[in-house]
C-alpha cells in the first residue's frame, strides 16, 4: 500500500501500531487531539504500571520516544479528524485546521474516558475534598509528593478503596466491568503501604477480578506482603462526622452494617467509552456497541475490524482494556492495516 | 446457630420501658420495644497483629474468606458454632467483642488439620485456632484449657527429671482440672493391671512414683529449655500486650 495508514489517537494502542507500521516501511500519519502523545497514562500522570512496575513516564515516553521522529511516522498534534470521506484504499480525513490527508485505510485508537465520580454522589466525590480517584492517588505518587490528605495535607492514618466506581452498575447504565480496576487498586494500596507503611488499607470489594497472572503479583502479595485488608462490602455512603469521613455499608460476610471512620476514601473509577464516541462513530462511519465503545467484528474471522471495511480499531476504544493488551492489539491492527486490499483490486492485481 | 441463621437481634440489644408516654401516647411495655444499633463503628487494627505474632498464627493476614476450613472441620461438622472462618474474619477485622463471644468454642479444636491441607492460601487454619486460643488465655479471657494444663503438667516434669512419670501426671491433670481421682475407666484400668501385669514390673512402676528416677545430667539441659521456654512466653506476653512481658 502507497498510501498511508491514518491512525487516530496516540495512546499506548496507536503507539504501538505507528511502531509496528513504521517498521514494516509503511507510511503513518498520526493524529492526537492533545498537544503530546502518550494517550491516558501520560496524559493523566499515571505512576507505576501494571505489571511491569515500571514508571508510566518512562515506559510509555519510550513507545513515544521511538515514534517521534520516526522517517516515515507523520505527527499531527492537537489535531481532530473532523470528516472522513472516501473509499476503501482511498480515503480522505479533513482535519479541523482544513488540511486534508490521503490514506488507504485507518485504525482507531482513540481510547476511553475515566468514569466521573460525581456522577455517584452518595460516595462523597466533589463533597469532600478527602474522597479521591485512582487516577488523583496515581498522580500523588507520580508526583512524588506522598500520599496526603487533600484536606490539610496530613497523612493518614487508614485509607478505604472503593472497588467498582462507575463499573457493574446499572443505576448509572454501566453494566460492564472495566477490568484493570482491581488489580490498579492493589498495586495502589501496595504504594500507599509502602509509601506510608503506617497507613492501614482497607478495600471494600464485591469481587475481585485481578485475572490471570494479576491474582499472585497483586492480590495476594497485597494481602500477604503488604498486609493490605479487603472487606466484602458495596458501600451505601460516604459522610463525614466533621474530623473524619465516615464510610458506611453492610459487611456481607458477616451481616452486619458497618459505619467507619477514615482519613481518605478512594474512587477506583472505572473505563468509559470516549466522552467523543458519539462523533467518532458518525465522522468515521462506525458502528458503537449496546455499551457505546467502537464495535469490533468478530475477532474468529476479523482482524481488529470495525464495520466499515479499512477502518481498524485497537484498544480501550472497543471496551476496557489493560495497556498490555492495547499494545497487542494495536500491533495486531498494523497487521490488518498492513495486508488490507480494497474489496475488488485482489483480482486485478 | 450456624452463621447464616445467626440471629440479627440479640436479646441485650432490645431496650423496652416499663413506663414511656411519647406525645400524649402511653406506649409502655412492650409497645417501646427499640432494638439498639448494632452497626460496627471501628476496626481494631492491633488484634490481627497480636495473634498472628503467637505461634501459628503468622499466616492469618492470607485469608480470603473462602471457607474451605469451616467445610473441612471436623468440629464443626459436630458443633456448627465451630466456624474458624468467621473468626478469622474476626481477628483480622479487630472485633473482639464479637470473637469474645465465642471464646468458650474456639479452644475446642482438634487440630486434626483438615482444614490445614484444604486452605487454598496456606492460612494454617489450625495453627490459627492454637494461637487464637493462646491469645484469649494471655488475655486472661479465659481459664487455661484442659490441654494446656496437661501440657503443661507433662512438660513441667519432662523439664524438671527428664523424664515423665505416668501416674503422676495422670494424677496432677486431674488435680489441676479439679476433677475426682477415681475415675470409673481408671479404676477399671488399674484392676485390670494389678490382676494381668507381672508383680515384677507392678512393683518397678510403684517404686517409680515413690522414688521419681531422673536423667543422669539433667541440670544442664534442664537449664538450657528454662532459658528458652521463659524467653518464648516472655515474647508471646510482650506481643499480645499481657503482663510479664518484656
Amino acid at each position: 500500500m502507497t498510501k498511508p495508514v491514518l491512525i487516530v489517537g496516540g495512546g499506548p494502542a496507536g503507539l504501538s501500531a505507528a511502531h509496528a507500521l513504521a517498521s514494516a516501511g509503511q507510511k503513518v500519519v498520526l493524529v492526537e487531539k492533545e498537544d503530546r502523545l502518550g494517550g491516558a497514562p501520560i496524559l493523566d500522570g499515571y505512576a507505576k504500571l501494571v505489571p511491569s512496575h515500571e514508571w508510566a513516564k518512562d515506559a510509555i515516553g519510550a513507545m513515544v520516544d521511538r515514534v517521534q521522529g520516526r522517517e516515515g511516522v507523520d505527527l499531527r498534534l492537537n489535531a481532530q479528524v473532523q470528516s472522513f470521506d472516501g473509499e476503501p484504499g482511498a480515503f480522505t480525513a479533513t482535519l479541523k485546521d482544513g488540511t486534508k490527508i490521503e490514506a488507504g485505510s485507518t485504525i482507531l485508537t482513540t481510547g476511553f474516558t475515566h468514569f466521573d465520580s460525581v456522577n455517584k454522589p452518595e460516595w462523597g466525590f466533589g463533597t469532600y475534598p478527602d474522597v479521591v480517584t485512582t487516577v488523583q492517588v496515581e498522580q500523588m505518587i507520580s508526583s512524588g509528593k506522598g500520599i496526603r490528605c487533600p484536606s490539610d495535607g496530613r497523612v493518614p492514618d487508614r485509607v478505604a478503596i472503593l472497588l467498582c466506581v462507575g463499573s457493574r452498575d446499572r443505576q448509572i447504565g454501566r453494566e460492564w466491568c472495566s477490568k484493570i480496576c482491581c488489580t490498579v487498586s492493589a498495586n495502589i494500596a501496595m504504594e500507599i503501604r509502602e509509601l506510608s507503611p503506617k497507613t492501614n488499607v482497607y478495600i471494600y470489594y464485591m469481587d475481585i477480578r485481578t485475572f490471570g497472572l494479576y491474582e499472585g503479583d497483586y492480590y495476594w502479595a497485597s494481602q500477604e506482603e503488604h498486609k493490605v485488608k479487603y472487606i466484602k462490602a458495596r458501600i451505601a455512603e460516604v459522610t463525614s462526622d466533621g474530623k473524619r469521613l465516615l464510610v458506611k455499608g453492610e459487611d456481607t460476610l458477616i451481616k452486619r452494617p458497618v459505619s467507619i471512620p477514615f482519613d481518605m476514601v478512594v474512587h477506583a473509577i472505572g473505563m468509559d467509552p470516549n466522552v467523543d464516541n458519539m462523533t467518532i462513530s458518525s465522522v468515521f462511519g462506525v458502528d458503537l456497541n449496546k455499551y457505546g465503545f467502537i464495535a469490533k467484528q468478530s475477532t474468529y474471522a476479523h482482524l481488529a475490524e470495525t464495520n466499515r471495511p479499512g477502518v481498524f480499531v485497537a484498544g480501550a476504544a472497543t471496551g476496557p482494556e489493560t495497556i498490555d493488551d492495547s499494545i497487542a492489539q494495536g500491533q495486531a491492527a498494523a497487521m490488518a492495516a498492513l495486508n488490507f486490499k480494497p474489496a475488488g483490486k485482489v483480482a486485478a492485481e | 446457630m450456624p452463621i447464616h441463621e445467626k440471629s440479627l437481634i440479640r436479646k441485650e440489644n432490645l431496650v423496652e420501658n416499663e413506663n414511656l408516654v411519647i406525645d400524649g401516647v402511653d406506649v409502655s411495655g412492650h409497645w417501646s420495644t427499640f432494638i439498639t444499633g448494632r452497626s460496627l463503628t471501628d476496626y481494631n487494627e492491633a488484634m490481627e497483629e497480636e495473634i498472628a505474632a503467637l505461634p501459628g498464627g503468622e499466616n492469618i493476614h492470607r485469608c480470603w474468606q473462602c471457607g474451605s476450613c469451616t467445610n473441612a472441620c471436623t468440629v464443626n461438622a459436630v458443633n456448627p458454632e465451630f466456624n474458624p472462618r468467621y473468626w478469622i474474619y474476626l481477628i483480622r477485622l479487630g472485633m473482639e467483642e464479637e470473637l469474645l463471644r465465642d471464646k468458650d468454642i474456639i479452644w475446642q479444636c482438634v487440630s486434626c488439620n483438615k482444614c490445614t491441607y484444604a486452605c487454598p492460601r496456606d492460612v494454617a487454619p489450625e495453627g490459627v485456632m492454637k494461637a487464637t486460643a493462646h491469645w484469649l488465655e494471655l488475655k486472661g479471657h479465659t481459664p487455661k484449657s484442659p490441654s494446656t494444663e496437661f501440657d503443661e503438667e507433662f512438660s513441667g516434669q519432662v523439664i524438671k527429671t527428664g523424664k515423665i512419670e505416668e501416674s503422676r501426671v495422670i494424677m496432677n491433670f486431674f488435680r489441676r482440672t479439679e476433677q475426682p481421682l477415681a475415675q470409673p475407666w481408671l479404676v477399671a484400668l488399674i484392676k485390670g493391671l494389678a490382676f494381668r501385669f507381672p508383680v515384677f514390673y507392678l512393683m518397678r512402676m510403684g517404686m517409680a512414683v515413690v522414688r521419681r528416677p531422673r536423667t543422669r545430667n539433667w541440670a544442664k539441659s534442664r537449664r538450657a529449655i528454662n532459658e528458652y521456654v521463659q524467653e518464648v512466653e516472655a515474647a508471646n506476653r510482650a506481643a499480645v500486650g499481657a503482663k510479664g512481658g518484656h
